[in-house]
């Protein structure tokens, strides 16, 4: 995990050609709390990859200064290093925003149709999310889970199938909305 | 007026945090047809593990047996456990609280303590207010509700927690504590069992704060180092530390395992129990350890447990070796008019594993051969699910579902797959469960 952090905090160096002040540090490892990155901090320290100055700014370490090593290599040119992908993200932090709010589901039906959504496709659904104008979001009708455009109208809110089969749902009383489609996927 | 037992608010800031009918309320949040019904898990146990909060209010408690919660709730609706998706959100339940402070410790699958001291300043809020947004960023991610409890130390936290449930979040300064204690009876504080609660009330202790004001003197005299330390936690010092970071090592390794309808079959029982043994060793190789000690038992269907335990030559953590000692004590043991319905070990005396010594007999040879073989049947089961290679003895048991009756239903999660997901593995993804229309 550590060596994780050290990447992002040397990409930040790289390409600010300066270290992130502590609130920096927080977006650029992820944490929420000025603690936590205080406290990483003070481990890196401890293993001289950080220093600081008398005024308490970040100063890089020994780390950062190394050459970085890229395998031992026989002939022609190095192998591409992790150095080289330390820009690039996985398939699950471009498609998941909020982790611990994010649910799987499957579709069944074919209301949302018109916008590219079948039967059978699994979609990722954020919890908990502020839904905007024109989302698609899961709702919960009459006990059941249903997918529906959002549709805010000045103060009234309705939901609006992609298909037109269906009618909106205009909500009597309080719309319950679960959570905020943010992709879907299709696996053949 | 009575007077405080304390000053200081929080000289450090404390939480406890607790998952509100964890288990039923993971099954209700992901299946809106269960909102607002008596909900039951433990099916697969034949006992309710876990219980919605419509489901207590209608006498379900921890324990019940099916029977007796369908006599007393006829709508119950009764689940099998899904511990994979169970773990899955216990696991952003932590993570959701070291977003706030790094110093977690995961006290049980649903609850946790945290230490938030000092975090006023950074976070620019008051503890109270970090509390509520601990809380506000669980009960929206998990899609149900958490008790939150504030306090100066572990002991009283846990009281604070409790103190209103469903989703309450309470807070007890220093300075409040002792108004808190004087309602709170003495059995019910954190580590207090029967024993101490019959003690204490034999001294006429009965509640909290009568204990928190006996004179440290007494305490000392009366009881055991834990009990003082309690008493010290009641008067608002800070004195357990929070354990963080994953469990790394055990002193004892279990394996229990029920099958229904109950065995009285040499074979089968036999091959029960090897499995768990099996499993045991498992667990052994995944934490580098060794056992010494190994306790075996039948629990018949009246539920008598009839066990011995016996020591090895030296460590190991191969079920060869185990049951080459087990086996001639399965003969004692099993009484053949006797109908099963458990079996189990106990591994104890547990050391790191390592197979260097030379020794005169050749046992190093032979333990590292059964290290090498071990080593790829490891790489087997990590690569193609838990059981694809297990030992001839366990045989029956693996050819035989675990349950014949109901409690053999499997979670709907391992039924519901998504293309390229097996029964073995499955993305680690909470999914919502019911039709989306």
């Amino acid at each position: 995990m550590d060596s994780h952090y050290l990447k992002q905090i040397q990409a930040f160096y790289r390409s600010h050609k300066r270290m992130p002040s502590y609130s920096e540090l927080m977006a650029v490892v992820g944490f929420r709390s000025k603690n936590a990155a205080y406290k990483l901090v003070e481990r890196f320290m401890q293993r001289d990859w950080l220093e600081k100055d008398v005024k308490g700014k970040l100063l890089p370490g020994r780390l950062f200064q190394d050459l970085p090593v890229l395998g031992t290599v026989s002939a022609g040119f190095p192998s591409p290093a992790d150095e080289e992908l330390t820009d690039t993200m996985s398939l699950d932090d471009y498609l998941i925003g909020n982790k611990e709010a994010t649910y799987i589901l499957k579709v069944n039906g074919n209301s949302m149709i018109d916008a590219g959504i079948l039967s059978g496709d699994m979609l990722l659904v954020e919890r908990g999310a502020d839904p905007r104008d024109g989302d698609i979001v899961i709702a919960q009708v009459d006990r059941e889970w249903t997918m529906k455009y959002f549709r805010r109208r000045g103060v009234s809110v309705f939901l609006e199938a992609a298909n037109k089969d269906y009618q909106p749902i205009h909500p009597q009383e309080e719309l319950k909305i679960a959570a905020v489609v943010r992709a879907v996927i299709r696996k053949y | 007026m009575e007077p405080p037992l304390t000053l200081g608010s929080f000289p450090r800031a404390i939480l406890h945090i607790d998952g509100d009918a964890f288990f039923a309320s993971c099954e209700q949040s992901r299946r809106p047809k269960l909102q607002g019904r008596p909900v039951v898990t433990g099916k697969e146990r034949g006992i309710a593990a876990s219980m919605s909060y419509e489901a207590k209010a209608r006498g379900v408690t921890r324990g019940m047996r099916l029977a007796e919660i369908r006599k007393r709730c006829p709508e119950a609706v009764i689940l099998p456990s899904d511990y994979e998706t169970y773990s899955l959100l216990s696991k952003r339940f932590f993570a959701i609280v070291r977003r706030y402070t790094p110093e977690v410790e995961a006290y049980a699958i649903d609850e946790c303590f945290g230490d938030l001291t000092g975090l006023r300043r950074p976070l620019r809020m008051s503890y109270l207010q970090i509390a509520e947004r601990i809380k506000r960023d669980l009960d929206t991610a998990l899609g149900f509700t958490f008790s939150v409890g504030l306090a100066p130390n572990k002991v009283i936290a846990k009281i604070a927690s409790t103190w209103e449930k469903p989703s309450g979040l309470t807070a007890i300064p220093g300075r409040e504590l002792h108004r808190f204690l004087a309602q709170w009876p003495v059995e019910k504080v954190w580590g207090i069992g029967h024993q101490t609660t019959a003690l204490l009330h034999k001294h006429g202790v009965k509640t909290a704060l009568h204990f928190a004001r006996q004179p440290e003197a007494w305490v000392k005299k009366h009881f055991s180092k834990p009990f003082y330390q309690i008493w010290q936690e009641l008067n608002g010092i800070y004195v357990f530390e929070l354990v963080t970071g994953e469990q790394e090592t055990y002193h004892t390794i279990q394996k229990v395992k029920t099958f229904t309808p109950p065995s009285g079959n040499r074979e089968f029982v036999s091959a029960q129990l090897a499995k768990n043994i099996e499993n045991a060793c498992m667990k052994l190789r995944k934490y580098q350890l060794a056992t010494e000690r190994v306790l075996i038992f039948l629990r018949s269907q009246d539920f008598h447990d009839k066990g011995l335990e016996m020591d090895l030559s030296g460590p190991t953590s191969f079920p060869n070796d185990i049951l080459r000692v087990t086996s001639p004590a399965f003969d004692d043991l099993f009484a053949p008019a006797t109908l099963y319905r458990a079996t189990g070990v106990i591994l104890c005396k547990l050391s790191e594993a390592s197979y260097g010594q030379l020794d005169l007999f050749g046992e190093v040879i032979r333990l590292q051969r059964l290290s090498n073989l071990y080593e790829s049947v490891d790489t087997l089961r990590a690569k193609y699910g838990k059981h694809t290679v297990f030992l001839g003895a366990s045989f029956l048991a693996h050819t035989h579902a675990q349950h014949d009756s109901e409690r053999g239903h499997l979670p709907e999660r391992q039924q519901v797959l998504l293309p390229g997901e097996t029964p073995r593995r499955r993305l680690g993804i909470p999914m919502f469960m019911g039709d989306v229309h």
